[in-house]
């Protein structure tokens, strides 16, 4: 086992070189002057010059890249350009609100996608399972913004169930900050109408990013349950005797868990991403907003910056679903 | 089965909780929420901020020596200086003599002529990206602001440079005075304090910065050393970038003011009575450039008289921009001295088709047409935009190409001379004539005259008689002269100036914004 962590943390180091490499000859090749974008329409040339040279954006893209580089083995990703601070520390600023958000979204995945797996499987093909899996095909096709969108003209403009876009009511004074997720910072505070507020800004962003992988959740449990439900020892099991709910619970759903873990595992990945649109239309201050107005800034460093942390949680999370495997399926050791 | 029901209990419980639980707000009627795109601000530091979110939130916190009152931009006022001097030198400058009036920073110390001497001082030595303004615009140096006593500081300013432009300028962020003693004790190397005033604050204005989350918000507080107390405790300018997101938060009134509705949504928002318009106004104009240089697609006047004729005006603003905008034609805008709001061409295709003939173009051109992604100026999409003007021009022969990028390489593109047609915005870096007159019509400028190769003696004599003329009826006259010649000779066909449409709810009362951005948050009340 400490071998295969070994070498998948060798891969990982890899992986991540791979994705920054990429990321930056990519930002090098488009014509376009970060400089430019920093200083704005009405900028003079030789202000523009001067900013180029003191970011060192005038030197050739190899003599950055190796700049860059050094500077990454000491643990520096450089300033933004735009925010004019160390990349770090705006991703620790930004980072925790994402996290927050995915776990939400998750949250929801497992607590929607699961039991609509289950019911499908329970009654397939009669009307419930017809129900689960049109909800399915809709929460997976549905483009995650105009749910968006959609989903706070209904919930929020029209029935007025739930706020608006942001973390919090904005009368209320924000906690003070020590995991950087309101939610859980209200908790510490022991604020409770700073964490109902928290929570209830949380449900809608949370539910729509969640929806594409609730509805894969769902599809995936339905049909792991199908193949499991039709084996011989879920008949013995229920042959026994056994409670409905324990074969269906111990026997059954355990030995499901294991593809369902797989998607969940690409999932997190792939929130991360879905993120970037979320984001910006609840105006929620994490990596994705971060990501999309560096992005139109031209902040090529905090590009980098987004784009390697976010390979890296991905290449982490695989890992971390390999490793689980093996704590659901004894059958699979690794060397 | 106990266990299972006291699950289902606290889980029910959450739920209602959720649904139902409307926070109380404490202090809402001394709260202003402002929802809009701030992703913008770079810094709040004023001696280096230069962007259009910051302007407003600065001044604000730094009181000027001059400023603006309200949305009146025609004539500076009295702010911490309460009167100056204006004096000839021997070598045929200027020195601008300022006497302070009583006055605190938010730090209880008083401000002091040294205060304004570091201030400026301070901008030079940065040379950040509106430093310009002082050491081109203005020429000063270090050394050109000096303390004659504490409450006297004086200016010098060289020969050619207009103290009546500079007084204009003044009144602009750059000009905010901080408490030099406070921020001098939070200087990490050589940045002037840059850094700290990030997050902290040290002027002499109504409101001090209380926190800046990015991304998030930004939070003022009222200054408690301020003479005169705000209605409005706190100010929170809440990042909202997508107007549909706004348009939800102002409904439900979790924010009291919207800044980024479209025209159609704002058209609705008219007939709604829980809400208010505001048209306010903006120096901004979107024009098309044409690129005017020897072997150029628009070299001929003739031709670029043409575009003039044949773009539809009164469409674009009608339908495209819902009504928000004003027609306009020439380079000095509604609200600054010397606008010139003359029609000087009708939408006449026929006229545009005889003047592509006479330059030889009859039998047509093909073109490139840089435009920008995401919403051009008064907020209507800059595709929706192009795609207008490209059916207009192609009445009379031109074929456009579109091609779109982002804003910041659409600027890198033009600024190398190399955008044959462009459609894009201007607005001017200080409410004078001169921020549009010189960049649009002197090429030595390298502004919009040069990026369009338009290298015209004309232009650049008018232009650059008018900003050293310190008899106001003799500018004036110039202006009028230079608008005329630059509409008929000019590389530009001027679209239209946009109102900025503005969003508050009933309860907003005295919110007002100018024309250069400024919104006097002191000024706002709610109604409870």
């Amino acid at each position: 086992m400490l071998a295969f962590l070994l070498r998948r943390l060798g891969y990982l180091i890899f992986v991540v070189w791979g994705v920054g490499f990429a990321a930056f000859f990519i930002s090098h090749v488009v014509p376009a002057d970060p400089a430019a974008a920093a200083l704005g329409s009405n900028a003079r040339p030789a202000q523009i010059e001067a900013y180029r040279h003191k970011y060192g954006l005038d030197l050739p893209a190899p003599e950055q890249y190796v700049r860059y580089m050094v500077d990454l083995f000491k643990g520096d990703l450089g300033n933004s350009l735009r925010t004019q601070r160390p990349i770090l520390s705006d991703l620790r600023d930004f980072f925790p609100a994402t996290f927050e958000l995915t776990l939400g979204a998750m949250a929801f995945a497992v607590l929607l996608g699961l039991p609509m797996g289950i019911i499908a499987a329970l009654y397939q093909d009669r009307a419930l399972d017809l129900v689960v899996r049109t909800l399915a095909l809709v929460g997976g096709a549905t483009p995650v913004y105009w749910l968006a969108i959609l989903a706070l003209e209904l919930f929020h403009s029209r029935l007025g169930w739930l706020p608006g876009p942001g973390e919090l009511n904005p009368y209320l004074l924000e906690p003070h900050r020590v995991t950087g997720m309101m939610v859980v910072d209200a908790a510490i505070a022991g604020n409770w109408q700073v964490f109902v507020s928290a929570l209830r800004h949380l449900v809608l962003p949370a539910a729509v990013l969640g929806a594409f992988s609730t509805a894969l959740v769902a599809r995936m449990v339905r049909s792991a349950m199908l193949e499991v439900l039709s084996q011989d020892y879920v008949r013995t099991a229920r042959a026994k005797g056994l409670a409905g709910r324990v074969v269906v619970f111990k026997h059954a759903l355990r030995n499901a868990a294991l593809p369902v873990l797989t998607v969940m595992g690409s999932l997190l990945g792939s929130l991360l991403t879905g993120a970037v649109l979320t984001e910006t239309i609840f105006s929620w201050p994490g990596i994705g907003s971060y990501a999309t107005s560096s992005a139109i800034g031209l902040d090529f460093p905090a590009v980098m910056g987004v784009t390697l942390v976010a390979g890296l949680a991905y290449s982490l999370i695989n890992l971390l679903v390999d490793v689980l495997y093996a704590v659901f399926d004894p059958r699979i050791t690794y060397a | 089965m106990a266990r299972l029901r006291l699950t289902w209990m606290l889980l029910a419980t959450l739920a209602v909780g959720l649904f139902s639980f409307g926070a109380a707000q404490p202090a809402q009627q001394q709260t202003l929420v402002i929802g809009g795109d701030w992703t913008d601000l770079i810094t709040l530091d004023p001696g280096v901020a230069y962007e259009f979110s910051s302007t407003p939130i600065d001044d604000n916190i730094y009181q000027r020596l001059v400023e603006f009152q309200g949305t009146d931009l025609s004539h500076v006022v009295p702010g911490l200086a309460s009167s100056w001097d204006i004096a000839s030198t021997a070598d045929g400058g200027t020195t601008i003599t300022f006497h302070l009036k009583d006055a605190t920073f938010s730090t209880g110390r008083p401000v002091t002529a040294q205060d304004v001497v570091w201030s400026f001082d301070r901008v030079i030595h940065i040379n950040g990206p509106s430093a310009f303004l002082f050491t081109d615009v203005a020429g000063m140096k270090v050394g050109s602001t000096v303390a004659l006593d504490d409450k006297t500081v004086q200016l010098t300013l060289p020969k050619g440079v207009n103290p009546q432009i500079i007084l204009n300028m003044l009144t602009f962020n750059i000009g905010g005075i901080m408490d030099a003693t406070e921020v001098k004790q939070h200087v990490q190397g050589d940045d002037y304090g840059q850094h700290w005033l990030n997050d902290h604050s040290a002027g002499s204005g109504p409101y001090m910065l209380d926190r800046w989350d990015r991304g998030s918000q930004v939070v003022l507080v009222a200054n408690p050393k301020y003479p005169d107390p705000p209605s409005i405790k706190r100010i929170i300018l809440r990042y909202m970038q997508e107007s549909n997101a706004q348009r939800a938060a102002i409904t439900s009134g979790e924010i009291d003011v919207a800044y980024n509705f479209t025209p159609d949504a704002f058209k609705q928002a008219e007939s709604n009575p829980d809400l208010k318009t505001l048209k306010t106004d903006t120096f901004q104009m979107a024009y098309l450039g044409m690129n005017s240089g020897p072997g150029a697609p628009f070299a001929d006047n003739r031709v670029r008289d043409a575009v003039r004729y044949a773009i539809d005006q009164d469409g674009i603003i009608n339908d495209l921009l819902a009504g928000l905008g004003r027609k306009m034609q020439t380079i000095i805008p509604y609200g600054l001295m010397g606008a010139d709001t003359t029609q000087y061409y009708t939408h006449d295709i026929e006229k545009a088709k005889q003047l592509m003939a006479a330059a030889g173009k009859s039998g047509g051109m093909t073109v490139e047409f840089l435009i920008a992604t995401g919403a051009c100026s008064g907020g209507v999409p800059c595709a929706d935009l192009a795609a207008k003007i490209q059916s207009d021009l192609a009445k009379i022969g031109i074929t456009t190409n579109i091609k779109q990028t982002t804003s910041a390489q659409l600027y890198t593109i033009y600024r190398q001379q190399a955008a044959q047609l462009v459609l894009a915005a201007w607005s001017p870096d200080y409410p004078d004539p001169n921020g549009n007159a010189s960049p649009l019509a002197d090429y030595n400028a390298k502004s919009l005259a040069w990026r369009n190769v338009w290298n015209d003696a004309q232009g650049t004599k008018l232009a650059t008689e008018a900003a050293v003329s310190t008899d106001p009826a003799q500018r004036k006259d110039l202006y009028a002269q230079l608008t005329k010649y630059v509409a008929q000779n000019g590389p530009y066909a001027i679209l239209y100036q946009p109102y900025v449409p503005i969003v508050t709810t009933a309860k907003v009362q005295g919110f007002a914004r100018s024309a250069q951005g400024d919104v006097d948050y002191a000024a706002i009340s709610k109604l409870p």
